[in-house]
């Protein structure tokens, strides 16, 4: 039997979200936009209500989500900008390897005073010559005495100038590993913030390592573990990345059905007109979709289960469908979808990361068939 | 370097204007800037710049307006007098501010070659046409926004209508200090401070020129948006 329902919990949880939605990500979205500046308040609010760092153990001062429950929180948000979402949400994919696969103290050191005041961190692994294929990184961890001297170039690190420690994927010799930089370690260059087409929230920048002098114990595993972590990673966060993709395809629906239903044309409203009505329509089916994709994927990760194929299913087909839904939106709001007035212009430069960040989508599909090849029969 | 100075003042204006107007959205059109608050009982607002009847809900927070028709063909203000008295004041209160800058120069300073005593004349005299002059664009004002804006209370409307009575009362202030002979020597024209009262008069008298000086300024950039849009 399938439960398709919400606990009173995760009900209570969606509300919360949404409340602050409208209240604090909505009405400053399109300022951001407009701006680029990064929305620390609407940050500082997050973290008051608890809408940061939702993964971090209850242990270390954290809330403890679920990774179904963060997807409730990330599509609400993520419904009112999902630039300002990613702001608020970059802290959970740099911590999700020191929460998989840091010791205890690394844990107290890292995690724990996150959760005490406001503070970014960062996930540091793309490079410029390396970013779908992770293998190829060429940043260096030479072993010196009992530190690791770190030298590199980092690219499209989202929350790069404001975090306060990255985790690092570095070669050591040949085996890729994975590192907790702080920021304020002597060789750290953080570069300017990259003008994006969309999310312009978004805190997106260079990072460079220069002789970055790293201690031992700021290793996460052991020589080698850093790509399986880098990787593990993305089946705890693509669900949440699906659950974005979806905010925004919610937000879609709601301006484009919104407009619809009081736009008159021909002497009718507009969503009188078969054209755009299945539109909508198709939207609605497709939302449905896409969360139960994500839906599954976090609930299949959250009960100990393997979900790599499923979370890839959810992030590149919420993706997908976010930006139909986003081109669709501006399709129906006409002229008013193409001006920067109006909120639909803004989702479709929005929707096109969620194609391409934390894997395309042609890098899902990869790994959807990598598991298709190793079945026999898909019952 | 004039974007930065922009954005740090659109910065420290913004708490003030949304106490002032609340949550805000902007005319799909002319693009104007107008509040939830102007929507009335039907979910509609008329964009006073350009006539779009809007109707407006907000999905998720975020503002979608709709024009749903345009108002044409609307009552014009019968003798333009509010844009042209409207100069008055805007124009006339910061050149009083310069005389009145002049006239602290040239008391910290003391170059006895500057005729001080003729800036000081003529300051108070530009300074109390630009306030007498205001209730007069005042009430201009009112009679376009009756017959052109049908009495809509809008918040930016109201935004003005109070600006305009600090300026009055603040311009008011300043006359009475300046008039008085309590700031500047009526013999010389330079700043008197004889005694601790007429330093204080002298500098609640600067205080209140720099605080209207923003006031107007406000007015002029609020009256600008009305006509023309953002």
């Amino acid at each position: 039997m399938i439960d398709f329902s919400f606990s009173p919990a995760q009900q209570g949880l969606r509300e919360q979200a949404k409340a602050f939605t409208e209240e604090w990500v909505a009405p400053n979205a399109a300022r951001h936009d407009r701006t680029g500046e990064f929305p620390k308040e609407i940050c500082r609010e997050a973290f008051r209500r608890g809408f940061m760092n939702t993964s971090v153990p209850k242990e270390y001062g954290g809330r403890g989500l679920a990774v179904l429950d963060h997807c409730l929180v990330t599509e609400e948000i993520c419904t009112g900008c999902s630039g300002i979402g990613t702001a608020i949400d970059g802290n959970g994919l740099s911590q999700a390897p020191v929460i998989l696969a840091g010791t205890p103290e690394q844990k107290a050191r890292f995690l724990a005073p996150m959760t005490e005041e406001l503070m970014f961190s960062a996930y540091a692994v793309t490079e410029p010559e390396a970013g779908s294929d992770v293998a190829r990184v060429k940043t260096t961890a030479v072993k010196v005495g009992s530190d690791y001297v770190l030298n590199g170039v980092k690219w499209w690190i989202t929350n790069g100038s404001v975090a306060s420690w990255y985790f690092v994927l570095a070669r050591v010799e040949d085996r890729q590993t994975g590192f907790i930089v702080p920021a304020d370690s002597a060789g750290v260059v953080r570069g300017p913030k990259e003008i994006n087409l969309g999310q312009h929230a978004s805190n997106t920048v260079r990072v460079t390592f220069e002789d970055v002098k790293v201690p031992e114990a700021f290793r996460l595993g052991a020589e080698g573990d850093g790509f399986k972590i880098a990787m593990e990673t993305f089946n705890h966060t693509r669900p949440g990345i699906a659950a974005g993709a979806n905010g925004i395809t919610k937000a879609a629906l709601n301006i484009a059905l919104s407009y619809a239903k009081r736009r008159r044309t021909f002497d009718k409203k507009l969503i009188s007109n078969q054209g755009i009505s299945f539109k909508l329509a198709e939207m609605m089916t497709k939302l449905d979709a896409a969360r139960f994709l994500a839906y599954k994927a976090a609930w299949l990760i959250d009960n100990g289960t393997d979900n790599a194929r499923e979370a890839s299913e959810a992030k590149w087909f919420a993706s997908d469908v976010a930006m139909e839904a986003a081109i669709a939106c501006a399709q129906i709001l006409g002229g008013y979808g193409y001006t920067n007035e109006m909120p639909a212009e803004k989702l479709v430069r929005d929707a096109k990361i969620y194609q391409i960040y934390e894997g395309a989508s042609e890098i899902q599909k990869m790994i959807v068939v990598a598991k298709l090849m190793r079945t026999k029969v898909v019952e | 370097m004039i974007k930065d100075l922009m954005d740090i003042a659109g910065r420290a204006v913004r708490p003030f204007k949304r106490r002032a107007y609340g949550r805000t959205f902007v005319c799909p059109v002319c693009h104007l800037e107008l509040a939830f608050a102007d929507v009335d009982g039907n979910g509609l607002a008329v964009c006073p710049v350009c006539g779009a009847v809007i109707s407006l809900e907000a999905p998720y927070g975020h503002a979608v307006p709709v024009v749903v028709d345009m108002e044409i063909n609307r009552a014009q203000p019968k003798l333009r007098l509010h844009p042209m008295a409207s100069h008055l004041p805007v124009g006339l209160f910061p050149v009083a501010c310069l005389g009145a800058g002049v006239l602290l120069v040239a008391s910290l300073l003391a170059p006895a070659a500057w005729p001080t005593a003729l800036i000081e004349r003529a300051t108070l005299l530009v300074l109390a046409l630009a306030v007498g002059l205001s209730p007069l664009t005042i009430a201009a004002g009112v009679s376009d926004w009756r017959r052109r804006y049908g009495g809509r209370p809008y918040r930016i409307i109201r935004l003005k209508l109070a600006f305009s009575a600090c300026f009055v009362v603040l311009g008011g202030l300043a006359v009475a200090l300046h008039a008085s002979g309590a700031v500047f020597s009526p013999a010389t024209g330079l700043i008197a401070a004889a005694s601790p009262l007429e330093l204080l008069a002298a500098v609640a008298y600067f205080a209140t020129l720099a605080v209207n000086l923003v006031v107007v300024g406000t007015l002029g950039h609020v009256g600008g948006n009305l006509v023309f849009g953002r």
